[in-house]
């Protein structure tokens, strides 16, 4: 197989570890007989890129809640198969500053397959789940100036950092991340004489996309001393080049007023911790994230009992996202809402492959699939990043199709499936496009389903293919 | 006869106004929008060079117009003139041509009374065509195409390539259309492996959604049969056959698709196309530079597509606005860019439009190049709008709400005879302080 001999020999091992070591189908696979989308599937449907033959063997036997703890733990979990598929990047482990001795071409590529390979098969789901999130939220597209040289670091230091952690250390990391910083063009927010107007824009994106949302109560004239509060953080380009360090001189060190709230002259560069601590305890900002987080799991409109409730969690703990996590996941509103949410393309390539135990390393044949459906990791060029909701995502149907049908044939370079493995693994008790149906969808199919399904009972590359285009592997 | 502003619009802006007959749809007429994304700096497209104040807002980024005098400049750094007070920043000199031919107007200071000077706000608030924080079904353009026939159904008159957005996703102007195909090349429209009788399986399965992705099922499965019989007719020409040099970037290449699908008689009546990189906070550059090189994609695309279209006699069937979600500081800022500001110009290109002039007044500069560069009140202006007075981010004044402008080309152009229902909360304002504007 062509995808097979580009594998070198380091990666042969690799794989040859993962059959015997990682996480293989299973001899035996037990499938929902359920009508409705059953409960583990619907679980880890939402808290992980979709379920995989051995995570829900593995959730069936500790129960949900413990897996949820285990999950909100994420260096408690051995996931050094993961580690091995992407330790090769050697990318990821420089300083910005020397990723300028890489091409722009491998950056990019490292960046993609790593969140590809990790999302596929880390064990560590719900932190990748969430670091998909914040990558959405602080979202920085690698093409806009030196971003690919810093996006490295920020996906370390901020995003995987405390993905799990508190809020505002989050938001304070992503301030003075030089991605950040190069992105929105803090660092030429300078303020060297009186009558210098500040570079706005960090600050804007601050205040209506990161923290308190656009109907979150602020003013233009907020907006406007934030940026004065921001002025002076900057990156050195010549010597430590791509370390961020504080001007006082480019620092407007005025007095003031944001928010209602005083920032006394002379705070220098402690203004941006200030401006940190009263945009990120702000009640608004707490409502705007509950908001996006019960839109990412639970459903497109937000209730208002659930947004109030999880905004005061977020509120008591002080932005821990531990708490607010476990209050969603235990709601009532995330149980029962299934299937109601449209996976956007990253999630339905992701899932597919994890459903499929597929074996890859994530190369470029993948990844531009990724790209022709519009969710190419790091490309979103606004800072809203990816959207959430579904009329976006529908004109995609076409690539997830090819893609799908390309799976099932094993057609799809640097990408290998087991397809009869699975089929085995499913066992005959019944037809095999209903338990192959039932096992990628969690339910059993409607009647409707069944019929088309029935016509390509043999044939299972074009089985599998036709089930994930179908509407159900669409939702989840 | 009280005249309305959106009669004096119309009367004013369109060859046909006036003339009921005209307001005939035709079938075949395409639209085509160009949004440019992140809030263009149109003070330095349409330059009015012959106010002191853009100079003194500008000092390094202002376009130089060397003098007054109005014959052609060697310097091609130089604005060029299209009359005693504006002038096309240098990269724009592909489009005098189709100004002077009387095809191309601009509309001078439009905006609307989103004052959040968010982006994504903005640019929703525009796609939809609503009023500030009053939410509308659908996009504009999905209600224009919803509407456009008088009937509201589904139904034969919709071909798969009704409405097409180039690109990867649906944008929200054509949210509510009967029928949308979003794709990144009309060459790619095909499906990789499955027999025959997946298509059939695909067709039954998507049937059964009955919701938006089982009608994004359909279309999407309508578009593949289009464009396989299409190309095994050979009716759909191969792309670069045209005969004319389209520059080699991602618009010109989405230009050339719809100038394509113009030639197949595909059914196509509205295209959009998104040109990104417009958010020039950061060393915008002046003649040459991070905004020039936008602006050289945008205006070589244009007269390309504007040419190729000829060499067929298609010009008339064909539409072009471009427009974006809001103007920019008039003011440099201290990273030699510009940051959000209000209103902008605009510009439609048509056989349609009496074109080869600015319509609308320049409110000036004088009263928002304020010292202390604070966000003050803009809005004032707006006949109307004075209770609605906010404080907004700074910038060109806007005197022309964008849905008056919308609301004349749907009617007008686009021959919709709904129009009302098109913009349902809007009433085209009265036409008194316009008055002395377009005459």
């Amino acid at each position: 197989m062509l995808g097979a001999l580009s594998l070198s020999a380091c990666e042969q091992a690799i794989s040859e570890l993962d059959k015997r070591f990682g996480d293989d189908i299973p001899a035996r696979i037990v499938v929902p007989d359920s009508v409705l989308i059953d409960d583990d599937h619907h679980f880890l449907s939402r808290l992980s890129f979709g379920p995989t033959p051995s995570s829900l063997a593995e959730i069936r036997e500790s129960g949900a809640q413990n897996w949820l703890e285990r999950q909100l733990q994420p260096s408690s979990i051995d996931d050094r198969m993961a580690q091995l598929r992407t330790r090769r990047f050697e990318s990821r482990f420089v300083s910005s500053g020397d990723c300028f001795d890489f091409r722009k071409e491998v950056l990019r590529a490292d960046l993609v397959r790593h969140t590809l390979l990790k999302a596929i098969y880390s064990n560590r789901q719900l932190l990748e789940v969430m670091v998909n999130f914040w990558s959405d939220h602080l979202n920085i597209n690698i093409e806009k100036g030196d971003c690919v040289y810093y996006k490295t670091t920020d996906d370390l230091d901020v995003i995987r950092k405390h993905a799990l952690g508190k809020f505002s250390d989050l938001i304070r990391a992503s301030a003075t991340s030089a991605a950040m910083l190069e992105y929105l063009d803090g660092k030429d927010n300078k303020v060297e004489k009186a009558g210098d107007a500040p570079n706005e824009n960090y600050a804007r994106e601050l205040l209506e996309l990161h923290t308190l949302g656009v109907d979150g109560g602020y003013t233009q004239k907020d907006v406007f001393e934030a940026a004065r509060c921001l002025s002076g953080y900057r990156v050195r380009e010549k010597f430590a080049k791509g370390k961020v360090f504080f001007d006082p001189a480019c620092h407007d060190d005025g007095a003031k007023l944001v928010l209602g709230q005083v920032i006394p002259a002379g705070g220098g560069e402690t203004d941006l911790n200030r401006l940190i601590q009263i945009v990120s305890r702000h009640p608004s900002t707490a409502r705007h994230i509950s908001r996006k987080l019960i839109r990412h799991f639970v459903m497109d409109e937000p209730t208002s009992g659930l947004t109030a409730r999880l905004a005061r969690v977020f509120l008591a703990g002080d932005g821990n996202m531990e708490a607010v996590l476990r209050e969603l996941f235990q709601s009532k509103e995330f149980f029962d809402n299934r299937g109601n949410k449209i996976k956007r393309p990253f999630r339905f390539l992701v899932s597919a492959l994890r459903a499929a135990g597929a074996e890859t390393f994530a190369r470029a044949p993948l990844y531009t699939y990724l790209s022709s459906m519009g969710q190419e990791p790091f490309q979103h060029p606004t800072p809203d990043g990816y959207p959430e909701e579904t009329l976006p995502w529908l004109g995609s149907l076409l690539w997830r199709w090819n893609f799908a049908f390309g799976l099932g044939a094993d057609r799809i370079e640097s990408v290998r499936v087991d397809l009869d493995g699975l089929m085995t693994a499913l066992g005959s008790e019944g037809r095999a496009e209903e338990l192959l149906f039932a096992f990628l969808n969690g339910r059993k199919p409607t009647k409707e389903e069944r019929f088309c399904l029935a016509r390509h009972g043999r044939n299972h590359a074009e089985l599998f293919g036709l089930i994930l285009s179908s509407p159900a592997f669409q939702r989840y | 006869m009280k005249e309305t502003r959106r009669s004096f619009l119309k009367r004013l802006a369109f060859n046909r106004a006036g003339d009921r007959k005209a307001a005939v749809e035709e079938a075949d007429h395409v639209f085509l929008n160009i949004f440019l994304r992140g809030g263009a700096d149109t003070l330095n497209m349409l330059i009015p060079y012959g106010d002191d104040d853009y100079y003194r807002a500008r000092p390094t980024i202002g376009i130089k117009s060397g003098g007054t005098v109005l014959k052609p400049s060697a310097d091609g750094d130089l604005a060029v003139k299209l009359d005693d007070f504006y002038a096309l920043h240098p990269r724009m000199a592909p489009l005098r041509r189709i100004y002077q031919e009387g095809r191309l107007a601009f509309v001078q200071a439009v905006g609307s009374d989103n004052v959040s000077g968010s982006h994504f706000e903005a640019q929703d608030q525009m796609e939809h065509g609503e009023a500030y924080r009053r939410r509308l079904q659908g996009g504009w353009l999905g209600r224009h195409l919803f509407y456009r026939t008088g009937r509201s159904s589904r139904d034969s008159t919709y071909s798969p390539l009704t409405a097409v957005a180039f690109g990867n996703t649906i944008p929200e102007v054509l949210r509510g259309a009967p029928t949308v195909a979003a794709l990144q090349s009309v060459d790619e429209v095909e499906l990789k492996g499955g027999s025959g009788a997946i298509l059939e399986d695909l067709s039954s399965l998507y049937r059964a959604s009955r919701d938006d992705l089982g009608r994004a099922g359909a279309d999407t499965l309508r578009l593949l049969d289009r464009i396989a019989s299409m190309k095994a007719s050979r009716s759909l020409l191969k792309s670069g056959s045209g005969g004319v040099d389209y520059p080699d970037c991602a618009l010109a290449r989405s230009l050339a698709d719809v100038a394509r699908l113009v030639k197949a008689e595909l059914g196509l009546n509205v295209a959009c196309v998104d040109h990104g990189g417009w958010d020039t906070h950061f060393i915008q550059g002046g003649a040459q530079g991070l905004q020039a090189g936008s602006i050289d994609e945008l205006s070589r695309s244009l007269d390309a597509f504007d040419k190729d279209l000829a060499r067929d006699n298609l010009r008339s069937r064909v539409t072009v606005m471009v427009i974006t979600e809001f103007g920019r500081r008039s003011y440099e800022n201290s990273s030699m860019g510009t940051d959000h500001g209000r209103a902008f110009s605009l510009f439609i290109i048509s056989d349609r439009v009496r074109g080869g002039r600015v319509i609308g007044e320049w409110p000036g500069l004088a009263e928002v190049n304020d010292p202390l560069h604070e966000p003050k009140k803009v809005l004032r202006r707006i006949p109307g709008l004075e209770e609605d007075l906010d404080v907004g981010p700074a910038g060109l004044s806007v005197l022309i709400d964008y849905r008056d402008v919308l609301y004349a080309l749907t009617e007008t152009l686009l021959g919709n005879g709904q129009v009302a229902k098109v913009f349902p909360d809007f009433q085209p304002r009265s036409a008194k302080n316009l008055t002395e504007l377009f005459n």
